[in-house]
């Protein structure tokens, strides 16, 4: 059952694409405040979890709760649940018609209702923080990938959301730019926000996660803190995919 | 004399309005019989018979919905008439040759008087008066040219020659031995360009329209044959006759009106009208003298055609829209919903399919007088103009605006979604802009396409900047110059509208540089700060 601490509680879940059975029995619980880190090898399911998670994706059987709730239940008001959990995704997809600044009002105001002065003065704060404030007038286009990122991770931010996501933020990114976007999470991580995020930065994901789930072919494989899962592994799956990882 | 035997689009009429007889609507009439105004359909483009002009000088009569008037044989003949039966005024409604017939069935006029032949064909549509004017068969050639002289038919041996399309003039050509029948022209002003720029060595024609166009244009003259040397005809098809619905009680009148008319009247009438048709200035600058003469003219039909274009383009746009976005809401999870989404995607490929898979042309004239034969309702040509542009342009920027919809990156659209955007607002704050914004160069290209092609609405008579130039045309007899002008006004719009859809799309596009708001060194220790 739902756990009673969790702000975001799965129980198995399981998603079909046809027949191809891409998640099976996952089960998961997030606390608030708590980074939680995904790592895996490729096509082991990670996006589609993390995409069901906010409804991108409709699982085919299981239960998702938010604060308790079953987010899959009839008559739950989706658009409200997702205005409270955010997405960063690999591709940024920062919205081609608006500028930087717009990007990051337009949800406040369309979905939150907020006023456009109150969006315009959140929107400046987090941008400055991901040191993107001096771009606004700036469109998507006329960008490169890391400062997109870090305005896509404002956007996000500029919601006020209760949890967000973060599908590989950082895997479009040169090397270089990989920094700028990590740092700004790190400092997201410390703010105290709940953060899921899937990500091939082990380093990251050492330094930064309360918790690491290590999926394989659609199942959580092992579970636990980072000291557990990087120093400590029980599977052997889950040692063979860090060794591949950390010898590179 | 004017005969149309085998026009497609008259049989594809006749056919839609013999069935709408056959559903029961055909005994719709527009005008009360009572009405003390008798509204006379023709060209109003084939001196002698019938012409335009710019005043009611000569006894002319004003045409129906245009500060222009009317005047000839048959604007005589239709007073004569209007006389005999008590009515106080005679109106025009300037019609194309091909909506004559329509125009009458459907109720929009009382009675064709358009030197039209009273043929067994037509007979089966309409009612036809006895004749009220025989004509002579004649043939029109260069003055200078090679068959100026010629006298009889074998003169002709060799000759290029054509005529109007769906007329006995064109089958006849067929009696000229060792002649190379061209293929057959939409109307007078056509040959007489052809003729002219000698694509062609003549044409066929009839006496008073040879006499008006030698006297008015030195470079053509007519050539009548002698008994017996010229074409053989059923006497019948050089007759013209009084064109009236089925049934019309006015018919017995009309003959009876006829009869105290006798025939050197007739010639006298005729003679007149050769004599009062609009002469052409010929001193000067040909360009200048268009201009003087029929620049009012010009310029209104040119507002009519970007009006009809520029309002069709934006209605049609906003149809498209709509069209567009029925066609890419994602189907709901409700089976209700599900049904409503798929019947209404259903009915809008229908409408495409319906809009997109006819000419215009034909929607054009089957809305307008099918409007009128089947419900009564006599819609303003303009109107029915609009209406069937908007609804045309919407049927192709509705697909334009969908593809532009499911193109856009399916990135945008789950970004949206991921902020907690629904189905409306997705659209209308991040997919539409951009599907808008791509689809501009098509909206550009449906506006250019819509100038050209209201030239097709002439089929309603409405007087755009083509159907004026024809008038202006057939009234000058300067063909080349006039289409020459009427060209380079078409091209002064087109130009001017894809310069200003380019002003557009850089406005829309935004600034092509930004401006930091903040010198680079403070980035930088903005992002240090991030990162410590
Ligand atoms: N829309 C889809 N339709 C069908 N199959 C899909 C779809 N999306 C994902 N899959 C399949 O689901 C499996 C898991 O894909 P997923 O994208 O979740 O993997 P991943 O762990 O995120 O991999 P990567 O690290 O490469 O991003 C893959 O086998 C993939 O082919
Ligand atoms: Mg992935």
């Amino acid at each position: 059952m739902a756990n009673q601490d969790s702000i975001i509680s799965v129980r198995n879940l399981e998603k079909k694409f046809g027949n191809h059975l891409v998640l099976k029995d996952i089960s998961l619980d997030v606390t608030p405040g708590e980074v939680v880190t995904i790592i895996g090898s490729s096509g082991s399911g990670k996006s589609t979890l993390l995409r069901c998670l906010n409804l991108l994706e409709d699982p085919t059987n299981g239960e998702i709760n938010f604060k308790g709730e079953n987010i899959l239940g009839n008559g739950f008001e989706i658009t409200k649940y997702r205005s409270k959990v955010g997405m960063v995704f690999q591709s940024f997809n920062l919205f081609n018609n608006l500028d930087v600044l717009e990007n990051c009002i337009v949800g406040q105001t369309t979905v939150l209702g907020r006023s456009r002065q109150e969006a315009e003065e959140m929107a400046m704060e987090q941008l400055k923080k991901v040191g993107m404030d001096p771009y606004i007038k700036a469109k998507p286009a006329q960008l490169s990938g890391g400062q997109k990122q870090r305005v896509a991770i404002a956007r996000a931010v500029s919601m006020s959301p209760d949890v967000l996501l973060f599908d590989e933020p950082t895997s479009a990114l040169d090397p270089e730019m990989v920094e700028d976007v990590l740092a700004s999470m790190k400092a997201l991580a410390h703010t105290g926000l709940t953060m899921i995020l899937v990500t091939h930065e082990m380093a990251f994901a050492r330094d930064v996660s309360d918790h690491v789930v290590f999926m394989d072919k659609g199942v959580v494989a092992e579970e636990g803190t980072p000291e557990k899962i990087f120093n400590n592994p029980k599977e052997a799956r889950t040692k063979e995919f860090l060794k591949r990882y950390l010898n590179q | 004399m004017k005969n149309l035997k085998a026009n497609p689009l008259l049989t594809f009429f006749s056919a839609i309005i013999m069935l709408l007889g056959l559903a029961g609507f055909s005994s719709n009439q527009v005008h009360a019989e009572e009405s003390d105004t008798l509204r006379v359909g023709m060209e109003a483009n084939y001196p002698p018979y019938n012409w335009t002009q710019q005043d009611d000088s000569n006894g002319a009569v004003k045409i129906d919905g245009e500060s222009l008037y009317a005047n000839g044989y048959d604007v005589q003949m239709a007073k004569k008439i209007a006389a005999g039966l008590g009515k106080k005024n005679v109106v025009v409604a300037k019609t194309q040759w091909d909506g004559l017939l329509p125009s009458l069935t459907s109720g929009k006029i009382d009675m064709i008087i358009a030197g039209m032949s009273p043929t067994p064909e037509r007979r089966q549509a309409i009612d036809f008066t006895n004749a009220y004017y025989t004509s002579n068969i004649v043939m029109v050639v260069n003055s200078t040219g090679k068959y100026a002289n010629a006298t009889n038919l074998a003169d002709f041996n060799g000759a290029k020659i054509t005529g109007q399309l769906g007329t006995f003039h064109y089958d006849a050509i067929e009696q000229i031995q060792g002649a190379i029948k061209e293929p057959a022209m939409k109307d007078f002003s056509a040959m007489r360009v052809s003729l002219e720029s000698k694509t062609i060595d003549g044409y066929v024609s009839e006496k008073p329209e040879g006499i008006s166009v030698s006297s008015a244009n030195p470079n053509l003259k007519m050539i009548e044959f002698k008994r017996g040397q010229g074409f053989h005809l059923d006497p019948s098809e050089t007759q013209s006759a009084i064109g009236l619905r089925k049934g019309d009680s006015n018919l017995e009148k009309v003959n009876e009106i006829l009869a105290t008319i006798p025939e050197d009247e007739r010639d006298k009438m005729m003679t007149t009208a050769v004599h009062s048709q609009p002469k052409p200035a010929t001193e000067g600058n040909w360009f200048i003298n268009i201009w003087q003469q029929y620049g009012a003219m010009l310029l209104r039909g040119t507002a009519m055609t970007v009006f009809i274009s520029l309002i069709g383009t934006i209605v049609g746009f906003f149809i498209g829209l709509l069209v567009g976005i029925i066609r890419t809401i994602p189907l709901a999870k409700s089976r209700g919903k599900r049904w409503t989404t798929r019947v209404a995607s259903f009915l809008a490929s229908v409408y495409i399919e319906l809009f997109r898979g006819t000419p215009m042309i034909v929607q054009a004239a089957v809305f307008y007088y099918g409007a009128a034969q089947m419900f009564g309702l006599n819609l303003d040509r303009t109107l029915a103009a609009l209406i069937v542009v908007s609804i045309n342009t919407g049927a192709y920027l509705s697909e334009i605006i969908r593809s532009g919809i499911i193109s856009t990156d399916e990135g945008q659209f789950e970004a949206a979604s991921a902020l907690g955007m629904n189905h409306f607002q997705r659209m209308r704050k991040i997919i539409l802009p951009q599907a808008v914004r791509n689809s501009l160069p098509s909206v550009a290209n449906e506006f250019i396409v819509n100038i050209k092609d209201t030239s097709v609405l002439s089929i309603i008579s409405v007087s755009e900047l083509f159907f004026t130039g024809s008038t202006i045309a057939g009234q000058n007899f300067q063909f080349f110059h006039t289409y020459l002008t009427i060209t380079f006004i078409y091209l002064v719009l087109t130009f001017t509208i894809t310069r200003i859809f380019r002003l557009i799309e850089k406005k829309l596009n935004g600034p092509k540089d930004y401006n930091l708001m903040a010198n680079q060194e403070q980035v930088t220790s903005n992002s240090r700060e991030v990162k410590n």
